[in-house]
Order: C-alpha cells, then structure tokens, then sequence
C-alpha cells in the first residue's frame, strides 16, 4: 500500500499495517528531517525492519541529495540476511508499483569466511584461517613478488577483480551474501572484495556493528562512507557492551610467550633482509622521516571516519626517531614486552589508571609515552616492509602493539588491572592484565560525529534515557512504542511467593536456601505440567544454575519434571548447547514437551528465537544481576559515578533489567503469537525494577499478578493457555491492530495512533 | 485415612476464581474479545454448515479417550475423566439420534499403552454401558500415547469402505504423548488413507496436534469450561463434508417392519434376538414381536443393526428421514444489526424477547426476525423456521 507519512510517499509492501509501524514511521522521519539521532523501542516481531527499511528508502528517492545511503547493521549473519529478504521484498514491491526498474543497489556484507569463493581457503573453518589465507594469497607485495616468480599461488578471483572489476560498478539490485557468491563465481572475481568495493556507492549497505564500531576493522572497511547516510543499529540494546569489547584488550601469559616467538622472527627476519636488501629498510626509514604525511592529507578531506585508536595529533607528527629504523623498534618492543611481564610476575590485584601505568614504565625500562602512541603504526610499517606472508601468526604482537598505543593516548576513561588468578579459581596462578574501556561513547563517538543521522532500536531499550547518557549523544527523538493487540498475547506474572509463603529470590543471602530451591523447583514441576511443549527457564548464571539443579536431583524434583517434560541444559560449549537446543525443538515438536535451562546474558538469551510453540513460557529465575564482584566491572561503576552521575545501583539495574526483558521476550515473536513471561523473584514486584521493563511489558503488569503465589500463578496461566488456544484469525486483527489503508486513514484511528508513540 | 477421601477434601484442590468470569469488563478486553471471537465462530459454524456440501452419511468415528494422570485434574467437575466420560454418553447418544447408520468405537489410553473398550459398533446401548462402567473401573494413569491410539484405531478404519467416513475424535487431556515412533510418518499414512482426526484439548494447545489435525483435514478446539466442551463435543455429531474424492456406491439395505405376533396366535411362539446371543446379559428375554430381517428373516428387537446372518444393514424408515436435514439443511437467516429496526419492533419471533444483541437475524423466506439464541436453536435442534411453518399450516 502507499502511505502518506507526514507529506511523504512511502510504498509499504503489504497489504495490512500494524499502527505501531504507522507511527514508528512518522518518529523516524521527524527524526531524519531534523538530520539527528533518534533512540527508538518497538517489541519484536511488530516489523521494525520493514517500516525502517520503507521510510528510509522512500526518504532517499524524495531527498536524493540529503540522504545517500542508509547503512543498517545488525549483529549475526541470519540477521543480515532476514533484512535483506525484506528488502528484495520492498524492491519488489517497488518495480511492481512504479513499473519502472529501479536503479538501487544494496548488498551485504560480512567477513570473508562467509564470502570466499576460492575452492581451498573457502574450505578453513575458522574466519581467522580465511583472513591470513586470504592475506597470503593477495597481499600487495606478494602480488609484487609474483611477477618475478610466477610460480607462486595466486587467487586468480583476486587477479581477475583486480583487473576488471573496478572499471564497471555492480550492477543494480539486492545482493544477499548467496547472491554475491553466485555473481562472483559467474565473473570470476572475488565477492568480497567485490563487495567492500560495491559498498562506496551502494544506496544501501547491511553488515554486522563492527565494521563501524571496532576501530581496526572501521578503518580498513568504513572510513570512506558519505557523511550524508543515515546508520541504523538495530538489535541495540546491547550496543554499550559492543563499543567496549572493542576497545578492551586482554593480555595472557600465553600472549606474551606468543608474542615473544613473534618478536625473534620479527629481529631473524630483519637480519636476513639486511643481508639481502638493506635498501628496502633505508627506504622504510625515509618514509616514516616524512611522516605519515599521506594519512594526514586524506584526513583533511574530511571523508575519513576518525579512527579513534590513531587521533588526530599523531598524524601530525612524524614517528619518533627512537624507533625509527628497524632493530631500535624491535629492541624496542622488547623491552616493552619484558616489562609486561614483569608486571604479570604479581600475587596481589593492581588496578591502576593509564597515566600511572605509563609513569611506572617510564621510571623502570624507560620507555616514553611518545614511542608507545606510534607501536601500532610502525608495526604495521614493519611488517609491510618485511613483506610477511602471513598475518595472522602475528596477531599476539598486534594485540600487544595496539595495546601500546591506546594506553599512551588515552588517559581518560580507560583503566588497567592486572589479577594475578581467577575468583573461581584463586590457587591456581593465572595471571591476566585487563585494559578494559569502560566508556562506550569513545568508540561511536566518530560514528555520531560523522553521519547525520544514527539511529539505534531494538524490542529492549528500557529505560531510554541511559543510552544517550551512557553513550554520550544528544537524540532529537526517544520513543517507546507499544504493541496494540487484538487478544492480550503476552501474560506477564510475578511470582514473589512459594505455595508455603516463602519469599523466593535469588539474592545471594537466601540463593542456597533450601526453602527458595525447593519452592522454585516448585515452581516450574507445576508449570511443566500446565504449559505445552516448550519451557524456556533462565537462570542469574551457571554456577546458580548448576548448584540448583544439582539441589533439585537430589530432593527428587527433577524426576517428578522429567515425567511431564524431556529437559535440556545450555552450557558454555557452544556445541553442546547448539545440540541441546535441537533436540529440544524435536522435542517440541513432536508433543513431548521439553525444558531448556539456560543462563540469561549466554547464547540462548541473546540470539535464539523460541517461535510459536517452542516457547510457550519463559520463567526467569531470579534477578540477572551482573556479577558485581569482578574489579572491571567495579571500575566501570565508579567511571559512570563520576563521569556521567548514573548511580551504581541505577546502572546495574538497567543492566539486570534489560537481559531479563530479553530473555523473557525470546517468547513472543509476533502478534500470533502467545506465551507466559513468569518472572520468579519478589522484587520484580518493586517500582524501581518493574518501571525499567519495557513499556508493552509494563503495561500489561496489573496489580492484581504483582506478587503470586505458585498457585495462583498456576491458575491464572490455565486460563491464559486456554483463552489463547481458541482459533484466532486474521479477520478478528483488522482494524484493531491491523490495518487496511482505509482504516487507517480513518479520523479516529490517526487519533489512536498518535497516543502510541510514547515520548519520554 | 485414605486416599480417596484425602483427594476430595476441597482445600486441596486448585484455586477457583470464580468471581473473575463475572467481574465486570473495564480492565482488560480479553473476556469480551474471546467472547466475541467465540460468537463468531459459533455463527460461522452454523453458517458453514449451510454450504451446497456432499456430506458422509455412513461414519466410523474411533473416540479416543485419554486416561492418563492428568485427567484426574479437578478442574472439570467432579474430574476430567468422570466429566468427560459423562458428556461421551450424551455424545453417544446424540450421535446416533443424528447418525443412525453409523458406527463408533471407543479406544482409551493410558500409560504409554492404547486398549480398545468397544469395538466399532452401531449399538448405542453397548457403549453407554461400557461407558458407565469406566467411569466405576478406570483409573488413571502414566501418560497417553497418541501414537499407539491412532494405530490401534487406525487398524480397525482402513478396512472400511471406501464410501464410508473413517473418522477418529481425540479427547486430549494431557500435554504430553510417549510414542515408540516418529509420529509425523504415522500423520502420513492417515492422510493417504483419508482419515480425519480432530482433537479436542482439555489443557492447551499442543503442537502435535495442531499438526495432526491441520493434516488430516480435522478440528482443533481447547475447551474453556464445561458448557464448552458440551458445546465442542456436540459439533463432531454433524457428519463431516465428504471429500470429493471418496467414492459412491450403491449399498444394500433392510428395511424390516416390525411385526407383533397376537397373543391370541396359537402358532406364536416367543423367540430370541438374534443380537442378544453373545451379550451376556440375562434381561435379553423372549419376545413375541421384534422386527424380522427381509433376507434371512432373523429377529431383531433392535434397529439400526447389521443383521448378524447375512450382513444385510437393517434400518428403519424414520432413521433415514432423520439424515435427511443434513442433506437439506435450513437456509442461513440473513444477519442484520439491531438499528435497522424501528425502535417499537425490536423482538424476537420466537422468544418474544427484547433484541439485546448488535445483531439480528432475519428469515430470508418469511422475513422474521430472530435474536442470536433462537438463531442457534433453530439451526441446531428445529431445522425448520417456525414462522414458515405457522404461515404455511395457516394458509
């Protein structure tokens, strides 16, 4: 249908519209035409894509010259390409209507695992295998090495795009990652490449969050995307956590013996070269004299994404002459590396900041802050000069390298301690040096500078207000949207209370309680035996839920579960719950029934879909508090104290909250849907916790399901079960919360409309 | 003490919120939105029913009846199994009053086994007593078996004739089935030999059945309370349209007429049924009359019966006559709302009743109006306006 959305033409490829997606559209677009940032929450599976993916394609073809491209990332593969789908879907819809081929071209793009055509390196398992395969075959001077010896390898997809591919763009269309392989192996030429040359002049571009977020992957892909696109994060409400992964690096032992065998190649290799070719090192060291000139000049253009790992100032001064020629820089580094060491030699915990930390270097091994900012730089140079094959045996001296320059650069926001054991496991010596960001707006802050308008939305953004505060970004548009429903699909019950009034919690003073384990027990034996085919129940972590389970064997709980339902539990092997996880859908399938025990924050809670029958319950167990013991986490609590006022206690319950109403909304997928969110810890029942839920959730919490009892629980889900199992059609949605055109462009239910959108 | 009465003490039993059917609608939509949804499937269903559709006179329907440990659940009264065995004798009933040359059979399941209770019979008697004896004997246990149920029913159908419906109703009370199979092959082998199975859930809705039945070509329903799964179980006595594809054919049938042999007949001598020869039963008595088979003139006190002799199907006129509203069935009454009446007019014709409701009904022959309730009561159980009929009679 076409739709007017406050004086622009959208074509929207269905028949029906949920009046959510209706008003979602018209945030979106106040937020476009002011050219700012919006935060925006919708539940899952009421079309967020799709009402995206419409108003900003509709808005790029009325405003060509304000809108250049929509860059959408999501976080996994299936993802990437379920919005491809829906793309193709619109663009469809598009030709049909206009009757005219459009010429839009919008491609997606992942890692070369998922995209190599060369019949041997596409073979590797692991993506770190393709990357240095890959590397190996098409590295410049490789390439530059072949055309005296033509004997060695070569990709002959790399040689073939490199030859042609540039010269003729690709040609319109929607590209999914299937599509891109198929084009490459037609031309002959490599898709990924192909691809990451494709996305400069794409209108539209899906990819995963860190080809923009992680500084070393954003500089190769992203940097030279038009300031006029409008980024989507969709799948955000974890994004903080993203920014800081990325700018966080953790050193082993292990690393620094890698790293030290790295080093004696680096120093055999420069020896050998010397005695070969000492002017390809002369010729290195003229080079860094100049500086690094060139990067500047591109900079002040003014197109480059600013990489936060390399800031301005660096490029402004040529690399310090003490590490300047060859073997000064690998001594260099091996002094560093001797000096990390020392310091991971330790049997107490230090934290300390970066300026203290590089004071203490400068006092014992001498090294200065200057020399530190450029490591990664002059490693880069230096391995390019030596022309090494293979990158990825070098990633240990990388990381180290990378290390060295953030902690010189930067002083604030960032900070290091070093733990010489695990809490867990406190005899045996372990020692790990954490250098841990603990504020994410360093990492998007290029990316909300840069592009005019960013947009992050997800099923989860509750409380909206800690994003912007958190990430450090001024939005022109909140909003929390409702989901309007036909029958009240969802059914969300606090049960505070055991059958015998105890008051069940997994606080850590009652979580070894044998009265809350008995009674939680309880609780989902009585659930497993009311709810058909799948239980999903998630635990606070797996030491909680080992400890439970194991109490439960033991007062024979779990053989009374076992007699209504099979159960499965995830662990942390990700192969064994990716098992666990298909026999459970079997189970579901064929009318057993099954139970999958799972933590919240792990694999299942994040990325699992549990559709129709394979949730028909989710029961959370207990808070899904951060463990708030870890020092990283400490510091990151008192960083946000100070830095942005968000109190400790706010912070982690947003946190707690947000994993809980991702987990609980693993069940609900759509509006034909139904299922029961119980959750199982009394204070849920409290303003603080329940106001942080999102608002669908929220609002269909009434006073009267606040604090059960099993029991009562119990009673109320039969009757919601049975109410949800009578037939329900697509007639009894329309016009309630589905809409025809008409409908929709009724009086009354633009009134409605208006009162969805909740703006905070 | 023992268990017995321990299980009956009311305290033990399950929360009743009684209060919240009657509570008054301003919070959530839910009850009227169900509600409404289940209007309107009660009307589709008797508007449905009107298409031009060839429908199956002759059925076998195998009712399945789980009698695992959820059936002793108390929220029916005075528990599924007892409630549930209660409303299949009024089914039975019901089923051969409206299928008079039909067949059922009655299959329970429990402890991961299926056993056979009756056989496929056209005897209402034997099974209601069958029935009120497994409300006295059946305890329950384990879990159902939907896989061996269907099997055993499965066996017993596909030998019927191809013109005759095989049917199978599930009463599910369970959530769970334990199978000794991959299930989805046994669905197959149902839909190639074109049986129907429908299920009727007592707890929720299960996936397997959903399947099972979407399959089949069957229905699904979850009860709500009790006067729903009345209302449920009574859909299944109306024979299901036949598929096109089911063959025709010519059957033989009987039509004995009952003969009583006066008293005063010196050469009358009472005699046997020839169908009480294997019921054990002692108050199968000697009679004087009864109806004779036209082919082999054996007796029969009873009809519909297959004549035991030679086979033949013996029916009696009226049986026939009563099939006859399915194959001609009244026309749906056209649905008007209320404000289309002038405001003096608004009753119903037949109840006398003030038109509450949004909808009204109207008669496209005779143009009388009629409230929903006398609608339903008039398709259901009348299958004739009574308006027509008043005009026609005083004509």
């Amino acid at each position: 249908m076409k739709l007017n959305i406050d004086g622009l033409l959208v074509y929207f490829p269905y028949d029906y519209i949920y009046p959510e997606q209706y008003s979602y559209m018209l945030e979106l677009k106040r937020t476009l035409d002011a050219k700012g940032h919006g935060v925006l929450e919708m539940p899952s599976g009421t079309g967020k894509t799709i009402s995206l993916l419409s108003l900003i394609i509709a808005y790029q073809r009325a405003f060509p010259l304000e809108v250049t491209k929509l860059i959408y990332c999501s976080r996994t593969v299936p993802e990437i390409e379920k919005v491809v789908e829906e793309l193709r879907r619109l663009m469809e819809f598009y030709s049909k209507e206009t009757g005219e081929s459009n010429n839009f071209l919008a491609l997606a793009l992942s890692s070369r695992r998922n995209l190599c055509i060369h019949p041997e390196v596409s073979a590797l398992r692991f993506g770190k295998e393709v990357d240095g395969k890959c590397h190996s075959l098409t590295a410049s001077y490789i390439r530059a090495q072949r055309h005296s010896d033509p004997n060695l390898p070569a990709c002959r997809f790399y040689e073939e795009f490199d030859a042609v591919g540039r010269q003729v763009p690709l040609p319109a269309g929607i590209y999914n990652l299937d599509d891109l392989k198929d084009f490459g192996r037609r031309k002959g030429w490599c898709p990924y490449y192909l691809a990451r040359y494709s996305i400069l002049h794409a209108n539209i571009v899906v990819y995963s969050y860190h080809y923009l977020l992680d500084p070393k992957i954003a500089d190769l892909v992203s940097k030279e995307l038009s300031k006029k696109s409008v980024v989507v994060f969709d799948e955000a409400h974890n994004i903080d956590n993203v920014c800081i992964d990325s700018m966080s690096v953790n050193i082993t032992r292990r690393t620094l013996d890698r790293c030290q065998t790295n080093v004696d190649t680096l120093q055999n290799t420069i020896q050998k070269i010397k005695e070969t070719d000492a002017a390809k090192l002369k010729e290195e060291y003229r080079r860094l004299v100049e500086g690094l000139k060139e990067a500047n000049v591109a900079r002040e253009t003014d197109v480059y994404l600013a990489n936060p790992v390399l800031p301005d100032e660096i490029l402004q001064e040529a690399i310090p002459g003490t590490i300047r020629t060859a073997e000064h820089f690998v001594g260099f580094l091996r002094r560093f590396l001797e000096y990390l060491k020392s310091r991971l030699r330790i049997q107490h915990v230090v934290q300390e900041s970066a300026p203290q930390f590089l004071k203490d270097i400068f006092d014992k091994v001498c090294i200065d802050r200057k020399p530190l900012r450029f490591c990664a730089e002059r490693l880069q140079s230096l391995l390019r000069t030596l022309e090494i094959v293979d990158i990825a045996d070098f990633s240990a001296v990388t990381l180290i390298s990378n290390f060295a320059t953030l902690v010189s650069t930067y002083s604030q926001g960032f900070t290091i301690i070093i733990e010489p054991f695990e809490d867990r496991t406190p005899t045996i010596a372990n020692p790990v040096l954490h250098f841990s960001c603990m504020d994410p707006s360093i990492a998007i802050k290029p990316v909300f500078q840069r592009f005019q308008s960013v947009i992050i939305t997800s099923g989860t953004l509750s409380p909206l207000d800690i994003y912007p505060r958190i990430l450090d970004f001024r939005p022109v548009t909140i909003a929390s949207f409702t989901m309007t429903l036909a029958r009240t699909c969802l059914c969300p019950l606090i049960v505070g209370r055991g059958n015998d009034q105890v008051a069940l919690s997994s606080r850590f003073e009652t979580r070894d309680d044998i009265a809350v384990v008995r009674n939680y027990g309880n609780l989902l034996l009585e659930m497993s035996a009311i709810v058909p085919d799948g239980i999903v129940a998630f635990f606070t972590s797996y030491v909680y839920m080992e400890n439970i389970v194991a109490s439960w064997y033991e007062q024979g709980i779990l053989e009374n579960i076992q007699r209504n339902k099979l159960i499965f539990i995830e662990t942390p092997d990700a192969a064994e719950t990716s098992m666990a996880l298909e026999k459970f859908q079997e189970a579901c399938e064929n009318g057993r029934g099954a139970i999958l025990l799972s933590v919240a924050r792990g694999k299942v809670s994040e990325g699992i879909d549990f559709v129709h029958h394979f949730g028909r319950a989710v029961i959370m167990f207990g808070v899904p508090y951060v463990y708030t013991q870890s020092r990283i986490l400490k510091a990151r609590l008192e960083y946000l104290r100070d830095q942005f006022q968000i109190r400790e206690n706010d912070f982690l319950t947003f946190d707690a909250m947000r994993h809980a109403a991702q987990c609980v909304g693993r069940a609900l997928r759509g509006k034909t849907d139904y299922g029961l969110m119980i959750f199982a810890d009394k204070r849920y029942a409290r303003a603080d916790k329940r106001g942080k839920l999102p608002r669908w959730i929220q609002e269909h919490i009434n006073d009267g399901s606040l604090n059960l009892t099993v029991d009562e629980a119990v009673q109320l889900s039969k009757h919601f079960l049975r109410q949800m199992a009578q037939p329900f059609r697509q007639e009894d949605q329309l016009g309630l919360s589905l809409l025809t055109l008409e409908q929709l462009e009724s009086e009354e239910m633009l009134q409605k409309i208006a009162q969805i959108a909740h703006q905070t | 003490m023992d268990e017995e009465t321990e299980r009956a003490k009311r305290w033990e039993g399950g929360y009743e919120r009684t209060w919240e059917v009657l509570r008054e609608d301003e919070s959530g939509s839910l009850r009227a939105s169900v509600e409404e949804i289940l209007f309107q499937s009660k009307r589709k269903r008797v508007i449905k029913s009107h298409e031009q559709v060839r429908l199956g006179m002759m059925r076998h329907l195998y009712v399945v009846i789980d009698c695992s440990r959820t059936m002793e659940d108390q929220d029916l009264k005075p528990n599924r199994l007892t409630s549930t065995l209660k409303l299949m004798e009024a089914f039975v009933d019901e089923y051969f009053d409206q299928n008079p040359i039909s067949q059922v059979g009655i299959i329970t399941t429990k402890n991961k086994r299926a056993e056979k209770l009756t056989d496929l019979a056209g005897n209402p008697k034997k099974h209601i007593t069958a029935l009120k004896k497994a409300v006295v004997d059946t305890v329950c246990g384990g879990e159902p078996s939907l896989y061996n149920a269907l099997n055993l029913a499965l066996q017993a159908l596909k030998h019927m004739p191809g013109h005759t419906s095989r049917e199978i109703l599930i009463v599910l009370s369970s959530l769970t089935t334990c199978d000794p199979a991959n299930i989805y092959e046994l669905i197959k082998t149902l839909t190639s030999l074109k049986v129907r199975v429908s299920v009727i859930g007592l707890s929720a809705e299960v996936r397997v059945c959903t399947v099972l039945t979407r399959e089949t070509g069957g229905l699904y329903h979850v009860i709500l309370d009790e006067s729903h799964f009345k209302d449920l179980l009574m859909m299944h006595v109306k024979p299901p349209p036949a598929s096109s594809s089911s063959e025709c054919s010519l059957i033989r049938m009987g039509f004995p007429q009952h003969a009583i042999a006066s008293p005063s007949d010196q050469d009358a001598k009472p005699s046997f049924s020839m169908s009480h020869l294997d019921s054990s039963s002692s108050d199968a008595g000697l009679s004087l009359g009864g109806y004779f088979c036209p082919q082999c003139h054996a007796k029969y006190t009873e009809l519909p019966v297959e004549c035991k002799v030679c086979g033949l199907t013996l029916v009696s006129a009226p049986h026939l006559a009563r099939s006859f509203h399915h194959l001609f069935p009244l026309q749906a009454f056209t649905e008007s709302p209320v404000e289309e009446l002038q405001q003096g007019d608004r009753f119903c014709q037949a109840c006398q009743g003030e038109l509450k409701d949004k909808l009204t009904f109207t008669c496209p022959s005779c143009r009388s109006v009629f409230c929903v309730e006398c609608d339903l009561f008039i398709h259901d159980a009348l299958h004739c306006c009574p308006c027509c009929i008043h005009t026609h009679t005083a004509r």
